[in-house]
Parts: C-alpha cells; sequence; structure tokens
C-alpha cells in the first residue's frame, strides 16, 4: 500500500542528495543568514524574538521553493507526464514529495535550531520534540503550497517570481520583524489570513514563552487547515486527464 | 470489437478550441506492433496520450485492454514518452529501478535482477551508475524504453521511439520490438517516419487529428495503384485524396 509513496520519498531524497551543491546550500544558507542576525542585532531580547521566528520562516521558505522547483522540474521534464501514466496516485506522490522534503527541512530545523541555541545563543524555554512536530505542520504545508503554486509556474524563472509574492509579504506582515499588534488595523486583519502569522505565534510560544502543544491550538488548527486546503489544492492541479 | 486489446469509439479531443483529435474510431488487435503515422501536429501523441489515460476526451470512448485508462490498468501499461521523460540526477539504474518499484515489482532481489537483464538488453551496462544528465540522446532514449518496459507490459505505448537513435541502434531496437510482439506484446508506436511504419504489422496515416488510412504496409502501398509504391508515395496519396476510408479492417 505504502511502496508507491516510500518509492517516490526515497527517490526525491536521492535526487537531492545527488545534488551536493543544493544539499550545502540548503544548510549553509540558513545559518550564515542567522549569523548575520546574530552580529547586526546587539539587543539579546530582540534578537530572542527574532531568531524563532526565523525557523518558522525559513522552514516554509524552504519547503516551498524546494517541492515547487522539484515539482515544476518533474513536469518541464516530463517525469510528471510519465507518473501520471503509471499505477501511482496522487495521494502517493503528494506523501512521496511530503517525506521526501519534509526530512530535508527537519535536519535544516535542527541544524539552525542548535546553532541558535548554542552558537548565537539565543534563551530557550521548552522541549525540541515540541518545535520539531510544529515545524513539522509548517512543512507539510510549505510542501503543499510549492506543489500548488508550481502548476502556476511554466519555468523555474517564473517558480521564483512567486517568491515575492508569497513569502516576502509574509515576512512583513506576519510579525517576523514587527510586531503585528503594532501593524494599521486593516494589515492586521491581512495577518490573520496568512499562515506564517500562526507559525511565528507559535514556535515563539513553544520556544520563549514555555508553553506547550496543547496550549496552541489555535496556531496548530490554522496551520492545520491552511495544510488541508493547500494540500487539496494541490491534489487537484495532479488531476489526470489534464493536459500536463 | 471484443477482442481487441485497444478499442477507441469515436473518439474528440480539443486543446481549448482547437480540435486535435476528430472523431476516431479505432480497434487495435492484441499481439502486434500498430503505427500511428503522420506529419507533427497530426494528433499522434495526443491520440497516444488519450489511450494511457493523461487526458480525457471530450466526447467518445476509450478501452485498453477491456478496461477504461486509470490508475488500475496502469499496471498492464508501458507509456514511453516522446521526450526521455527521465530524473537527470539519478543513473541509469536509480531511473529504471524507480520504474521498476512504481509499477509493482516489490522484491528488492528479483527488482535487482530485471534492472540489469533491462540495462543489459538496452546495451548500457558501462554506464549503468552514470548519471542520466551525462548520456547522449540516444543513450536517454534508451534509459527511457528501459524505464517503460522493466514491468514486462502486456500493452506498450511507444511515441517516437527511435527519434535519435542511430541506424544499428534502430535496428537493434526493432528487433527487440518484433520480439516483444511475437511474446504477445501489443506496441503502438507513433512516427513520423516511413522506414518506422514498414516494420509495424498495421498502421493508419494521421492527419489533423483524423484517421486517412487503415492497413497493412503492404495493404496501403497498394492502394497506390502503382506496383513500385513506396509507403511515403501510399501516405502522400492518401493525404491528395482527402478522406479516404480504411481500405483492410
Amino acid at each position: 500500500m505504502f511502496n508507491n509513496l516510500l518509492a517516490i520519498a526515497q527517490r526525491t531524497i536521492i535526487q537531492l542528495m545527488r545534488d551536493r551543491r543544493t544539499i550545502a546550500l540548503i544548510f549553509i544558507v540558513p545559518l550564515v543568514i542567522a549569523s548575520l542576525i546574530g552580529v547586526s542585532i546587539p539587543n539579546k531580547e530582540v534578537l530572542n524574538s527574532f531568531l524563532p521566528a526565523m525557523l518558522a520562516l525559513l522552514i516554509l521558505f524552504f519547503g516551498f521553493l524546494l517541492s515547487g522547483i522539484s515539482f515544476l522540474r518533474e513536469r518541464s521534464q516530463g517525469t510528471r507526464e510519465r507518473l501520471m501514466a503509471s499505477p501511482v496516485s496522487r495521494m502517493d506522490i503528494l506523501v512521496g514529495y511530503l517525506l521526501g522534503f519534509l526530512l530535508f527541512a527537519l535536519v535544516q530545523t535542527l541544524v539552525l535550531f542548535f546553532y541558535t541555541l548554542y552558537v548565537i545563543k539565543v534563551d530557550f524555554t521548552g522541549d525540541l520534540w515540541q518545535v520539531i512536530l510544529f515545524q513539522i505542520l509548517i512543512g507539510i504545508l510549505s510542501v503543499c503550497l510549492g506543489i500548488f503554486i508550481s502548476a502556476f509556474a511554466r519555468n523555474e524563472f517564473q517558480m521564483v517570481q512567486f517568491i515575492p509574492l508569497i513569502i516576502v509579504p509574509q515576512v512583513f506582515i506576519c510579525g517576523v520583524i514587527f510586531p503585528v499588534s503594532q501593524m494599521p488595523e486593516w494589515l492586521q486583519w491581512i495577518a490573520k489570513f496568512l499562515p506564517l502569522t500562526y507559525g511565528v505565534d507559535g514556535i515563539r510560544a513553544l520556544m520563549l514563552q514555555g508553553k506547550d502543544l496543547m496550549d496552541i491550538g489555535k496556531e496548530i488548527g490554522a496551520l492545520a487547515g491552511y495544510a488541508v486546503v493547500l494540500m487539496i489544492l494541490a491534489g487537484m492541479s495532479l488531476r489526470r486527464g489534464k493536459a500536463a | 470489437m471484443k477482442d481487441s486489446a485497444i478499442s477507441l469509439q469515436n473518439l474528440v479531443f480539443y486543446y481549448g478550441k482547437l480540435k486535435v483529435i476528430d472523431h476516431v474510431s479505432l480497434e487495435i488487435p492484441p499481439g502486434i506492433s500498430f503505427g500511428l503515422l503522420g506529419s507533427n501536429g497530426a494528433g499522434k501523441t495526443t491520440l497516444i496520450r488519450l489511450m494511457v489515460g493523461l487526458l480525457k476526451p471530450q466526447s467518445g470512448r476509450v478501452s485498453c485492454l477491456g478496461q477504461m485508462p486509470g490508475p488500475a490498468s496502469a499496471r498492464n501499461m508501458g507509456y514511453m514518452p516522446q521526450l526521455p521523460s527521465l530524473y537527470t540526477e539519478l543513473s541509469v539504474a536509480q531511473n529504471i529501478d524507480f520504474f521498476a518499484r512504481i509499477y509493482g515489482l516489490r522484491d528488492r532481489q528479483k527488482r535487482l535482477q530485471r534492472v540489469n537483464e533491462i540495462i543489459k538488453l538496452v546495451d548500457l551496462w558501462p554506464k549503468r551508475n552514470v548519471s542520466v544528465a551525462q548520456l547522449s540522446g540516444g543513450m536517454k532514449q534508451r534509459v527511457s524504453l528501459g524505464c517503460a518496459i522493466v514491468h514486462n507490459p502486456p500493452l506498450l505505448f511507444l511515441d517516437e521511439p527511435t527519434v535519435g537513435l542511430d541506424p544499428e541502434l534502430r535496428v537493434h531496437f526493432w528487433d527487440y520490438f518484433k520480439s516483444l510482439t511475437e511474446q504477445g506484446t501489443t506496441l503502438i508506436i507513433s512516427s513520423h517516419t516511413m522506414d518506422d511504419a514498414a516494420h509495424c504489422r498495421k498502421l493508419v496515416f494521421m492527419r489533423e487529428g483524423r484517421i486517412i488510412a487503415l492497413g497493412t504496409p503492404a495493404e496501403l502501398k497498394a492502394a497506390v495503384g502503382r506496383p513500385e509504391a513506396s509507403l511515403e508515395d501510399a501516405f502522400l496519396y492518401f493525404i491528395r485524396h482527402g478522406e479516404v476510408k480504411s481500405n483492410v479492417q
């Protein structure tokens, strides 16, 4: 039953592992960003608030980018057509991709987490496993978002153009840099509809406020809701009988 | 026809407003190589995509081995698209192994054995661990064929399989296709070269989404009315004479 999705997950992992430069960049870039943030923000309180939000942002960003571009290449290389003509189901493809990319997203989260904790020395009051579970949820959402959005791009250049449209506004509106409560009311209203708002609030609660997963039900519910909707949309973009 | 490997009934397909397949009906018997011949844009690839279930017709019906195309029937089909359609970062062996796995070859040992057999068959053994990105166009075609046949399907769709192959390899491919039909496999092959057409047991000439002729190569040549007529002559003859029905069913 799980053979096909495991085959797809394994293939996705091998594919990325063979691209050593991409692997190096996946792990080095977040550390460079975190280091820059660490040295450029002298205020410890600001740093404590900013870096957890970066964890949520980076998993959203890399999950979106990796899955979106990989899926686009799947289409442009013709392998998607080949997959769709095979016995695999849409769910196999989606879950297979999710498992494959989540592995990288999680390793990336762990590397960044320990780096911020032990090198940049962010104050942390919480459980690592809870942070990881929460990051998995954001990771699922980001992979589905990437797959869905890739249906609207015809090439990698177009896919990259979606970053300023989909990811960058969330950096400014969702409380990564400035608290949402200090923004104009209409912007706060928009923030309520963006998934990163819940990602940032949730991870700050887990890492800084000593809360656990049970305390952030609203954030988990919102992110899970987005993940389900995006998974349905991503699945619809993979419909058989649709011109590739 | 009850015993057909493929049955197409009055298929119509539009890309947007453009009619690409225009009321195509066809019965393809099992165990033969069946050619779809036509110039670029004749509708050959679209017809194959309809048969494998990648596209859904606006009207009409497709049946492959008695089933509607879809995930359930896909296990009995092999599909080699026009472009190599491979994971370029993966090696030759990894590509073939992946497709073997998703087509249901689960036992690791048996799968490995079958993958090795296929790599030798497509004459790429020395390149088995080389990534596909580093292969020539002809080698990619061979890997692509390997991915399509690894599960030994009874029904095989090959979209322009000999494009980019050198003459020696082309002969090698056709010898292999012949051996497949002898074992009972039904081959649907699209091409725009008459060399390929001559190898098919039966074929259709297509133009602007319609079938303009159907028959064996000998029957199609005979329709021209000249003893020395080639398949190319036959193709031009049917094009010039417009709507021509199949001379042989």
